[in-house]
């Protein structure tokens, strides 16, 4: 009984992309869309397997990817620890707060010019670009996951004798990393999301890159392509991001 | 009671009565309603004949209002252009070709409007003498742009790979000057005014302009010459506002030819330059008057069967998948 209620679902989404993707095919087809709007997925198909066999579409998955995961590593690096303490001290969270919410709104793309300007047409540019876009929604993520922790959970570990540190490694920590996990994976996907942004100013290769490229040539194929590769990558980093969520958090399954 | 009743209505009364014959006279005299044709343009010097037709009211003596709707880049107008929201626009070649390749048949050719061979081309710093030189240094262009298809054919003409001889970089041309101050780039490709600018930055120097590029020796035709294009459906629904808009449009094109100081004058507006740098940019143009244009574009069509060139040149070196046949576009019954 368990197995069909796993396999049903699978089955049905597949079933209805197969559906979708079939009428997307006739309506191309029959030409009630203009392929210039939207081309049929067969011709993305081929784009895609044109793209693979001059290795073109590796290579811009592969860069897309590095400036990506790079940026949003650094800011993971940096927000988990800093927003466990500002989690646990309402004093700095009320230091740090204003600039948080300054920060928080700021769409990747207006952190271009003021980047340029500091790093310049380099990679760093591009990581840079990604990590201001994802920094501060993790940031936020994460101290609401340590303020969610349970006071009395904290009151007793101290009241055991455990230090600051100890409740901070037995309590705060454990307690908040299925939601500091969760929120991480909503923001990998913020993440690339900025890889438009991080693409548009001096890059000759990448999906972000790709896709403003194509837009150029009136490529909309190439367009698609480089949207349904971004979904792909991110759908397989986010299987990765299970197989790690299941190791670090046994307790969870 | 009552009389305070009136006198509470009085003010209402007095505005009623001065409004009505307002409104009416308003109404007696309003200018009617003159036909709508949307441009799509830019600050680009391609767009100064509708600027011009419109402020000098070159437009208005047919009949025609004239909305100048402001688009950065020619892939974007273009796509305004096919998707309905422009009438008539002014783009670069390339943008045009791509869209051709694309199938779109939304379209239509109807003029080339000017020629800027001298205002485009690649600037480097001093040490860089020729484009051997370029060897293993840092090339700007912006990519899917004339300047870029400039770039790939002087390469290809002093034997330079762009991917393994020199390092090649995406830029545009407004991120230029200040990426050649602060030594991120040896060279770049751009187009007036950056390239003016970027001559005039101490240390550069022009390494070679459009008339350097292969076609240009061969066929006249720039890296990524003006083309003046219509919607399709605009021009089979409204032939005759189409025809009464490029006669407007071409009278622009004289006035420009004839009295460029006094356009100069206008077109301060639209690019935001002073009067003297205007008329310098104005003296670089060579403009393309409504008689000249069937022999450019039907008959001997020498720009179209450069364009068929360009097209080439873009398939072979990967830029676009095919290359379509140019005078499938050309909207002969439109050209003056």
């Amino acid at each position: 009984m368990k197995n069909d209620h796993t396999g049903k679902p699978l089955a049905i989404g597949i079933v209805s992309l197969l559906i979708f993707l079939g009428a997307w095919e006739l309506f191309c087809r029959f030409g009630f869309i203009e392929p210039l709007f939207l081309p049929a997925p067969t011709k993305i198909l081929s784009r895609a397997i044109k793209m693979v066999d001059n290795g073109q579409l590796i290579a811009h998955t592969l860069a897309s990817t590095r400036r990506v995961m790079v940026g949003f590593l650094v800011s993971s690096l940096i927000a988990i620890p800093f927003g466990i303490f500002l989690g646990s001290y309402g004093f700095f969270r009320a230091v740090f707060d204003p600039f948080i919410s300054l920060l928080r709104p700021l769409p990747s793309m207006s952190w271009i010019p003021l980047s340029l300007l500091w790093l310049g047409i380099t990679e760093t540019q591009k990581y840079a670009i990604v990590f201001m876009g994802s920094f501060a929604p993790s940031l936020l993520y994460i101290i609401e996951a340590t303020k969610g922790i349970d006071p009395l959970l904290i009151r007793a570990a101290k009241n055991l004798g455990a230090s600051r540190l100890d409740v901070m490694r037995e309590v705060i920590l454990p307690g908040s990393l299925p939601q500091i996990i969760a929120g991480l994976k909503v923001m990998l996907g913020i993440a690339w999301t900025c890889i438009i942004s991080a693409e548009l100013v001096a890059a000759r290769e990448g999906l972000g890159f790709m896709i403003m490229n194509g837009k150029e040539y009136f490529q909309t194929d190439t367009v698609l392509l480089g949207m349904v590769m971004i979904s792909i990558t991110v759908l397989i980093i986010d299987l990765v991001f299970r197989k790690f969520e299941k190791r670090v958090l046994p307790w969870r399954q | 009671m009552k009389k305070r009743g009136m006198y509470r209505k009085a003010p209402v009364l007095a505005v009623f009565l001065l409004l009505v014959p307002g409104l009416l006279c308003a109404g007696v005299y309003a200018e009617p309603e003159r036909p709508t044709v949307v441009y799509g343009g830019s600050s680009w010097l391609g767009h100064y004949p509708a600027w011009v037709g419109i402020e000098k009211g070159l437009f208005r003596q047919y009949g025609l209002k004239v909305l100048f709707k402001s688009s950065y880049a020619s892939s974007g107008r273009m796509g305004s252009l096919v998707a309905g929201d422009l009438d008539v626009a002014s783009t670069g070649c390339i943008s045009a070709i791509a869209l051709m390749a694309s199938g779109s048949k939304g379209f239509m050719a109807v003029g080339t409007q000017d020629s800027y061979a001298t205002v485009e081309g690649l600037i480097a710093t001093e040490d860089i003498g020729d484009m051997e030189a370029l060897r293993g240094k840092r090339l700007a262009a912006p990519f899917a742009s004339s300047a870029h298809v400039l770039v790939i054919d002087l390469l290809e003409q002093a034997g330079l790979d762009a991917q393994e001889d020199l390092s090649l970089i995406n830029l545009k041309v407004n991120e230029m000057p200040a990426a050649m101050a602060s030594g991120e780039i040896d060279a770049c490709a751009a187009w007036t005014p950056h390239f003016n600018k970027l001559l005039n930055m101490p240390g550069n120097h022009l390494l070679a302009n459009d008339t350097r590029f292969s076609l240009y020796k061969k066929y006249g035709i720039g890296p990524g010459p003006d083309l003046l294009v219509v919607r399709r459906a605009f021009a089979q629904k409204h032939p005759d506002r189409c025809k009464a808009f490029l006669r407007g449009y071409f009278e622009a094109v004289n006035m420009l030819i004839d009295q460029p100081e006094e356009c100069a004058k206008a077109l301060m507006k639209l690019t935001n330059l002073g009067m003297e740098d205007q008329m310098r940019v104005l003296k670089d143009i060579t403009w393309i008057p409504a008689e000249d244009q069937r022999a450019l574009m039907i008959e001997p069509g020498r720009f179209v069967t450069g364009m068929q060139h360009l097209a080439r040149f873009l398939v072979r070196h990967g830029q676009i998948d095919k290359a379509p046949r140019v005078k499938e576009w050309i909207g002969e019954d439109m050209i003056p």
